[in-house]
């Protein structure tokens, strides 16, 4: 008995809830200018879960007054400062935001919504918890707990010596032992101290026990330990602890801002997390809600009137639970974080993460390879399994990650196909060749090169004879032809010509770890990434020849709110600018005329994009890699055993890609010609330089201006039309 | 050193003045367009139009400005990590700001960190098209951050290009 009090009182005095990292995502900026409409900025609120009112009363509301919103924003706290509850007014117009005002009505130049919870980092089959300090607790909750679990709380000892008699006579009825009795501390004792299984001489330990707390903690001590304690829920690995963590995870919102009916429910769920799951069992959830209704109104905690009205509202669950929605991108933040963190600091120092997610990009990516994937497995082609893919989203300055899908199944915390599947890049390689090829000085866009038969021997006897995907051969094609229609013959002669090393070499400039094996096949992508590494690849022909390694998370701070680790942004020149303008320039003729071609029909017509399709060998992999001037997207498709899927990359990952494009708020691409490069046409079968009008099978590119490109006979003055063509333009965009 | 430069940086992002070419302009930087966008274009297949620069929106120089304001403030105070933070965001607002990368770059500088300094000042002098007193801000970044290493000759070429003049 003695050790028992000692051992309570020890522990519960020195009690420390372990607290898994919790992760944020990117917040919102706003700010005059940005372009996102009253209806967009409504969206963004609904999804922090704040509740459109008539009149502004607390936190986490908003009013709608024509072109104005008014906003009660929450406290927030960021990686850099924290901020209070404020009000701010932002009028809003058809381009988007114009100004942001706070309650004295000064201008505020910009302004973060909070960020919204994305998930946390807890151990395996652990518990997960958010704390609340008794100030965060709205009083009708502790009212309500006593009301329903344990009228005699504030003067019983412990326990409730009437409440465990009659408990006694249930269960002796029922020849089995039954719920009933407890106290709010014993049960605190059952989940503070003891496992669950239900033996008398367990009940009397915890009786003990109970009683000792009693004696040693005030109530409100004890009320508090058990709001943050109690379990509320089940989400796969996770166990919901305290209301903290419930009310996120059944409302999307903090518990302060909870309704009475809301309250109600968490009540009714203490009860049987799992028999009374809202989620799974809405109508017995329901009734039992509105039987904790009624007993608060039999104990005067609330007015009849006011549980009537609380008994009309519906449950008010989200159809998923907050946090533990992005498990790929998740997956990603915990891997960046197990380079300087020991697993026991992510799973219980409560650290809180921020990340690059962007939560719109995040639902876009989501939405468009769950549908395509849907549309293209339509006639099951393959047996062993589904369609399977992948997508990595990237702001390609900032080196940003901002969305991950690891596949279809987008809330199956599984296999990570975005970091793990590990897939020949089939033509997604091709870019890198041509790039070697101008960056040696000896091609340019222009440049006419063979696409005739190879063959190569190689050291084992055997032969290489690659073939284009058409079994065709096109003879004298220029080389923003060869790229654009994807032309396997050219590229492997342009590859061998600049040779093995050197297209490696850049490979591994722009990011990729292992390096390839240098064997012809290379040349065509017989090189394995991951959806990841591509992203990485491909950020640094978005991002104009600089390299920036790709991150997830933007700042660590602790429990304290000291920031312990940034991950800043870093930019390494791994190309010369000319060259990659030049390549990015062929890359938007892909788009216009090449193989990306059908994307157009998803996107906005004026939208400039740049992109390559990649496919591998017996259709195993279907790929798409392309950036706008602020949004660079992989998709991978394919077969999780490696099955050919009959899918090339502009059939399987493009209409994928096209899709999380148009969806997204994204701007053209677009790059100031670096010096020494000028812009010329030139006829797209011959590579022959031809004045504007004079053909209509012309491509717009860029190439050294010192370069040599021989006219179409009869189709340009030479020396003169690019001028002429200049002196045009010049003059049309003085007139708009 | 640093807040002097940034202080050069901080006027040239609050004033709304001549930063990059006007759109179109000769020798202006040339962008593509998609296909059909341009009112010239003529039928599908035919070249894409040679088209309007990229843009600097000077709408939002009161938002940019705010942000670089704040990084000087952090900076002065030493608090270079938060300065780069603060200026990370103007960047994911207006990427194609020059001096915003300049900026960032004199913070990397302060904070000791003169190769990541070059590359900024790189990157930099990528996004400044023709514009030679943005060139010359970022040159004047890679001048300094070669002083910092100890690689003088190349700082004497690349202060050359500060002072638009053409390099040894």
């Amino acid at each position: 008995m003695l050790y028992l009090d000692r051992l309570v009182t020890r522990q519960f005095e020195g009690r420390r809830w372990t607290l898994p990292a919790r992760v944020y995502a990117a917040p919102l900026e706003l700010y005059a200018g940005l372009a996102l409409t009253g209806g967009d900025l409504e969206q963004e609120l609904e999804r922090l879960h704040y509740r459109r009112v008539t009149q502004l009363d607390r936190p986490g509301s908003y009013r709608v007054n024509g072109t104005r919103i008014d906003v009660a924003l929450r406290p927030a706290r960021f990686a850099d400062e924290r901020r209070d509850a404020e009000l701010l007014s932002i009028f809003t117009g058809p381009e988007g935001i114009e100004s942001l005002r706070d309650a004295t009505g000064r201008e505020v130049p910009v302004l973060r919504l909070e960020p919204l919870l994305i998930g946390s980092i807890f151990p395996i089959h652990g518990e997960d918890r958010i704390i609340v300090t008794p100030q965060e607790v709205p009083p009708l909750l502790p009212a309500a707990l006593k009301a329903v679990e344990d009228r005699k709380f504030d003067s019983h000892h412990g326990i409730d010596p009437q409440a465990i008699l009659r408990a006694l006579w249930v269960n002796a009825r029922a020849g089995q032992i039954e719920q009933g009795g407890s106290t709010l501390t014993q049960q605190l004792v059952r989940s503070y101290f003891l496992s669950s299984r239900q033996t008398l001489s367990r009940k009397t330990r915890e009786a003990i026990m109970a009683i000792a707390l009693d004696a040693h903690f005030t109530k409100e001590d004890l009320m508090n330990a058990y709001i943050n304690e109690i379990f509320l829920g089940q989400d796969g690995d996770r166990a919901i602890h305290g209301f903290g963590l419930a009310s996120q995870f059944y409302f999307g919102k903090p518990l302060a801002e909870l309704d009475l009916s809301e309250v109600a429910l968490l009540v009714a769920v203490v009860r049987g997390p799992s028999y009374y799951d809202p989620r799974r069992h809405p109508d017995r959830s329901h009734a039992r809600r509105d039987l904790v209704l009624k007993e608060l109104v039999a104990q005067h905690v609330v007015s009849a009137q006011d549980a009537a009205a609380a008994a009309r509202r519906p449950l008010g669950v989200t159809s998923r639970p907050a946090g533990a929605y992005y498990p790929a991108y998740l997956d990603f933040v915990r891997r960046t974080l197990r380079r300087d963190y020991r697993e026991q600091d992510l799973t219980e120092a409560g650290l809180t993460v921020y990340t690059s997610l962007d939560p719109r990009v995040q639902e876009a990516a989501e939405r468009a390879l769950e549908h395509e994937l849907a549309r293209l497995d339509r006639p099951k082609k393959h047996p062993e399994g589904p369609l399977e893919g992948a997508v990595v989203v990237t702001s390609p300055e900032s080196g940003e990650v901002i969305a991950i899908v690891g596949g279809r199944n987008v809330g199956y915390d599984g296999f990570d196909r975005a970091l793990d599947a590990n897939r020949a890049m089939g033509s997604l390689v091709k870019p890198f060749v041509y790039l070697t090829a101008l960056e040696s000085g000896r091609y340019n866009a222009a440049t006419v090169v063979q696409d005739a038969p190879v063959d190569v021997p190689l050291a084992n006897g055997r032969h290489w004879r690659p073939e284009n995907f058409t079994h065709e051969t096109y003879g004298a094609v220029p080389v923003v032809r060869a790229l654009a229609d994807s032309l396997n013959l050219a590229t492997v002669g342009i590859g061998l010509d600049i040779g093995l090393p050197k297209v490696a070499a850049t490979l591994g400039h722009f990011g990729l770890e292992r390096p390839p094996e240098q064997v012809p096949a290379m040349l065509l992508g017989a090189v394995n990434v991951t959806p990841l590494e591509a992203a990485e690849l491909y950020n640094g022909l978005a991002n104009g020849g600089f390299r920036s390694p790709l991150r997830a998370v933007r700042a660590v701070i602790d429990a304290d709110g000291k920031a312990l680790k940034a991950f800043p942004l870093e930019v390494t020149p791994v190309a010369s600018p000319a060259a990659v303008y030049e390549l990015d320039r062929m890359l938007v003729a892909v788009m216009n005329r090449g193989t990306g071609r059908a994307a157009r029909a998803y996107l906005p017509p004026d939208l400039v994009v740049a992109g390559k399709s990649g496919t591998s060998s017996d259709f195993r992999d279907s790929w798409f890699a392309g950036f706008s001037g602020s949004h660079l997207a992989v998709v991978w498709v394919g077969y999780d055993d490696d099955a050919p899927t009959g899918l090339t990359g502009s059939a399987g990952a493009l209409p994928v890609w096209a899709h999380i494009m148009a969806a997204l708020h994204t701007r053209s691409w677009s790059a100031p010609m670096p010096e020494g490069l000028a812009e010329t046409e030139i006829e797209y079968p011959t590579g022959l330089r031809v004045a504007r009008g004079c053909t209509d099978d012309a491509v717009a590119v860029a190439v050294p201006a010192s370069a040599d490109i021989p006219a179409k006979p009869g189709c340009v003055l030479p020396g003169l039309t690019t001028l002429i063509d200049r002196a045009h333009e010049w003059l049309r965009n003085l007139v708009h | 050193m640093f807040l002097a430069a940034a202080g050069l940086g901080l006027a040239a992002c609050a004033t709304p003045g001549p930063r990059s070419q006007a759109p179109g302009a000769p020798g202006a930087a040339v962008q593509p367009t998609a296909p059909g966008s341009s009112p010239g274009a003529a039928a599908p297949g035919s070249a894409e139009q040679p088209p309007p620069a990229p843009s600097h929106n000077p709408r939002l120089d009161a938002v940019t400005a705010a942000l670089v304001k704040e990084a000087h403030g952090q900076a002065t105070s030493g608090a270079y990590g938060a300065a780069g933070a603060t200026l990370e965001r103007a960047l994911r607002i207006e990427p194609d700001d020059p001096l915003l990368w300049v900026e960032l770059g004199r913070v990397r500088l302060a904070d000791g960190n003169p190769d990541q300094a070059e590359g900024f000042g790189r990157k930099a002098l990528t996004l400044a098209g023709s514009n030679p007193s943005v060139q010359s801000e970022a040159w004047r970044l890679i001048a300094d951050s070669f002083k910092v290493r100890g690689r003088n000759v190349e700082a004497v070429d690349a202060e050359r290009h500060a002072l638009g003049l053409s390099p040894h």
